[in-house]
């Protein structure tokens, strides 16, 4: 009955492609109604989990330019350094206030690591620190895209088989009709 | 996207079929994606060229650019550098998007083809 091959994908169940209505109803032992709202329960399960990666997506999705933030920033400092200047920003105190502050050449920068933990790294290890957790950013991203795609066609079988399953019922109600006048 | 069929006759859908539509789903969200990316593109474009302009006409030394969260004081030329820089990278990166986007289109208007070829009106694959 499913002819993909995939039956499951990082715990997304794989939807089973119908290949004919009347022997999925029959292996299946459900009548129409059972079958339609087994698989309108397949696909409310299979948006719960859609909002779950999309969320997650959101959130790669913000994370990914703020490494490239800090990596310009950490760069910048780098290159005043050899200059020999001091680097002169201004920054925001307080929303709409901002201040001077004065960066004199340094050979480390802190790394806020979350959780209420900052590490001072010199400059070269910061750097490789934030390439290496710039491209794990972006390889997750990639794992789940992949993941949101694999679901989507899911969500789509189990929509068509619903509308073919609907469909077979309607026009076996016609032949019924057509056939009953005559047995009277 | 599935409408049930008004006649009620058995149009077969074969597993190549649903592969068919499967795809059709998948273009059509990235078409969607590249429309937002391309407007994101295209703003990014603008404010640049902006920026551009607002430094030809300062007669400033130093500007205060915008590095990550801070604005750093930069000597102008090395601003202009910069710019010139984002701009390009940011011009290649649309000429990508709308690449995409025609590659994308295209493979659609093929399956559509294809997909109503087979299924007339039993299917709809037109946007609502």
């Amino acid at each position: 009955m499913a002819a993909s091959g995939v039956t499951e994908r990082r715990g997304i169940p794989a939807a089973a492609f119908v290949e004919d209505v009347l022997s999925y109803l029959n292996e299946s032992a459900l009548d129409v109604n059972s079958a339609l709202a087994f698989l309108q329960e397949r696909l409310q399960q299979y948006r719960v989990v859609e909002m779950k990666l999309l969320a997650q997506q959101r959130d790669l999705q913000a994370k990914i330019p703020d490494i490239e933030k800090c990596l310009d920033i950490v760069a910048t400092l780098q290159a005043k350094k050899d200059s020999g200047e001091a680097l002169i920003a201004d920054f925001e105190v307080s929303e709409g206030i901002y201040s001077r502050a004065r960066i004199k050449e340094s050979d480390s920068v802190c790394l806020w690591l979350g959780a209420n933990v900052m590490l001072e790294y010199s400059c070269e290890e910061a750097t490789i620190l934030l390439k290496r957790n710039l491209e794990n950013a972006k390889a997750s991203l990639e794992v789940l895209v992949a993941d949101l795609q694999f679901l989507r066609d899911q969500v789509t079988i189990t929509q068509v088989t619903i509308a073919r399953v609907y469909n077979w019922d309607v026009h076996q109600r016609k032949l019924r009709q057509a056939a009953s006048p005559k047995e009277s | 996207m599935q409408q049930a069929g008004t006649s009620g006759s058995e149009v077969e859908v074969t597993w190549e079929d649903q592969q068919n539509i499967n795809k059709f789903g998948r273009l059509n969200n990235r078409l969607h994606e590249l429309h937002d990316e391309i407007k994101i593109a295209k703003e990014t474009c603008e404010n640049l060229e902006d920026a551009s302009n607002e430094l030809i006409l300062t007669d400033e030394e130093i500007v205060r650019f915008q590095i990550g969260e801070v604005f750093a004081h930069v000597p102008k030329e090395e601003v202009e550098s910069r710019i010139e820089n984002m701009q390009e990278v940011t011009a290649k990166n649309l000429e990508k998007l709308e690449e995409e986007k025609e590659t994308v289109v295209s493979q659609m208007a093929e399956l559509k083809k294809i997909l109503y070829g087979k299924f007339k009106d039993s299917i709809n694959l037109e946007e609502d």
